[in-house]
């Protein structure tokens, strides 16, 4: 007889950017059943394009607030799921799942990401979430988790949306990169709109700065202000990493702990989020900084370190732990 | 056309900066139908009155400035005297 779980499982992975979303795809790829992503990202196409065998159901990120809620409720309801794993908010990015989980007879998870301990307390938080889910998943001990003293929290490695063994050469890397220099700096422009131009006048600083030193900067548009020649769009830039030397990004789960996994420096810029405390997150990071100057100085430190060694391939992806819980229930 | 569940994100006041919350620019006097960005930051009519008086803490016996720390509070301060009112569940593209 199989557990509750079996079945199709839909990760609710709503909210703004790529973290949720490439959070969702790292355990949707690794599944060994049925699973859907129901995102609002506006990256859905990309991801969709380099994983065409996932099933990802996109509400439009331009709806106005009340029609997304609606179109989310509809679509938790339509996928008769026999699991919903909830992505960092618990009762829905806008709230609307709060009065349809308790009642949901799919095994309800939580995957507990940072939240903003303002948020945990304005809206009773521990207390919805003890009642309303079976299970708390926190995807990485290092990850803050206000939730975490509830019961029925399991931690696990980080979640990553590569293995160890996916992982390309250097080689391999730096022809995805298109560099000859024998280091490479990655400026990981993962953030939001208005913080773009930030990203292009790293880059540009990074090049005037460092002299036969590879500058790339990995984003989905050109960012204001990057050279053509050093804008590339890949995803998964986890990909990127084993042909570089440092990376200068946001402190966004993803960033900081794909860094973290390969063993590659971050210097990170903390940006202020209505949810996540990247400044938390960023204590993780090499350096933490916020003007492009600052930026030159701490990857100059970086590079000037003896000889850095190759890319850390022993990490564990906490998606294939997360698998077996969410089987075991 | 504004969507009906839209609320102005802008911030606004004299001396202590707060959300706007408004459904609608239209008619706003504090950013001039949507056509100011920051109305708190753009505000000049701060400047230009001088009659603050003399608020020496010499003057307030028992006042926390009495101990010697001036009472010379700043624009600065507001922010900090007001609580921001942080809005959840209300921006679906927020993380």
């Amino acid at each position: 007889m199989g557990s509750r779980s079996s079945g199709l499982w839909l990760i609710y992975a709503l909210g703004g950017g790529w973290g949720h979303l490439t959070r969702a795809a790292a355990l949707a790829r690794v599944a060994r059943g049925p699973v859907r992503i129901l995102t609002n990202s506006p990256y859905a196409g990309e991801v969709r394009a380099r994983l065409p065998d996932l099933d990802i159901v996109a509400v439009n990120p331009e709806l106005p607030v009340a029609r997304a809620r609606e179109e989310a409720v509809r679509q938790v309801r339509a996928s008769n799921a026999a699991c919903l794993i909830v992505d960092t908010f618990p009762r829905g990015l806008g709230g609307e799942l709060a009065s349809l989980l308790p009642a949901l007879g799919a095994v309800r998870v939580l995957i507990h990401r940072d939240l903003n301990p303002e948020y945990v307390r304005g809206k009773a938080l521990d207390e919805f979430v003890r009642s309303s889910f079976d299970v708390v998943i926190r995807p990485g001990p290092a990850e803050a988790a206000p939730l975490a003293g509830l019961p029925r929290v399991r931690t696990t490695a980080p979640w990553l949306i590569r293995s160890a063994q996916e992982l390309p050469s250097r080689e391999a890397a730096r022809r995805l990169l298109g560099v000859e220099e024998r280091q490479c700096v990655l400026v990981s422009a993962a953030g939001n709109r208005d913080e773009q131009e930030w990203y292009g006048s790293i880059a540009r600083a990074l090049i005037a700065g460092l002299e036969g030193v590879g500058v790339r900067c990995v984003a989905p548009a050109r960012p204001p202000g990057c050279p053509g020649e050093a804008w590339l769009c890949c995803w998964p830039a986890m990909d990127l990493l084993p042909g570089v030397d440092v990376v200068v990004g946001g402190a966004g789960y993803n960033t900081v702990n794909e860094c973290a996994a390969c063993g590659v420096p971050l210097v990170a810029r903390a940006w202020p989020r209505k949810y996540d405390r990247q400044a938390l997150r960023a204590g993780q990071a090499e350096a933490c900084v916020t003007s492009p100057d600052e930026a030159v100085v701490a990857v100059r430190t970086c590079l000037g370190r003896p000889g850095r060694s190759e890319t850390r391939r022993d990490f564990s992806n906490g998606v294939q732990e997360a698998v077996e819980i969410l089987e075991s229930v | 056309m504004t969507p009906s569940d839209w609320t102005c994100p802008r911030r606004i006041g004299f001396l202590f900066p707060h959300p706007c919350g408004r459904t609608s620019p239209i008619g706003c006097p504090e950013c001039q139908n949507g056509q100011i960005e920051d109305p708190y930051a753009q505000r000049t009519d701060r400047e230009g009155y001088d009659n603050y008086g003399d608020y020496d803490s010499a003057d307030w016996p028992g006042a926390a400035g009495a101990a010697g720390a001036p009472l010379d509070f700043t624009e600065a301060d507001g922010e900090n005297l007001v609580k921001p009112e942080e809005e959840f569940e209300g921006d679906l593209t927020a993380s």
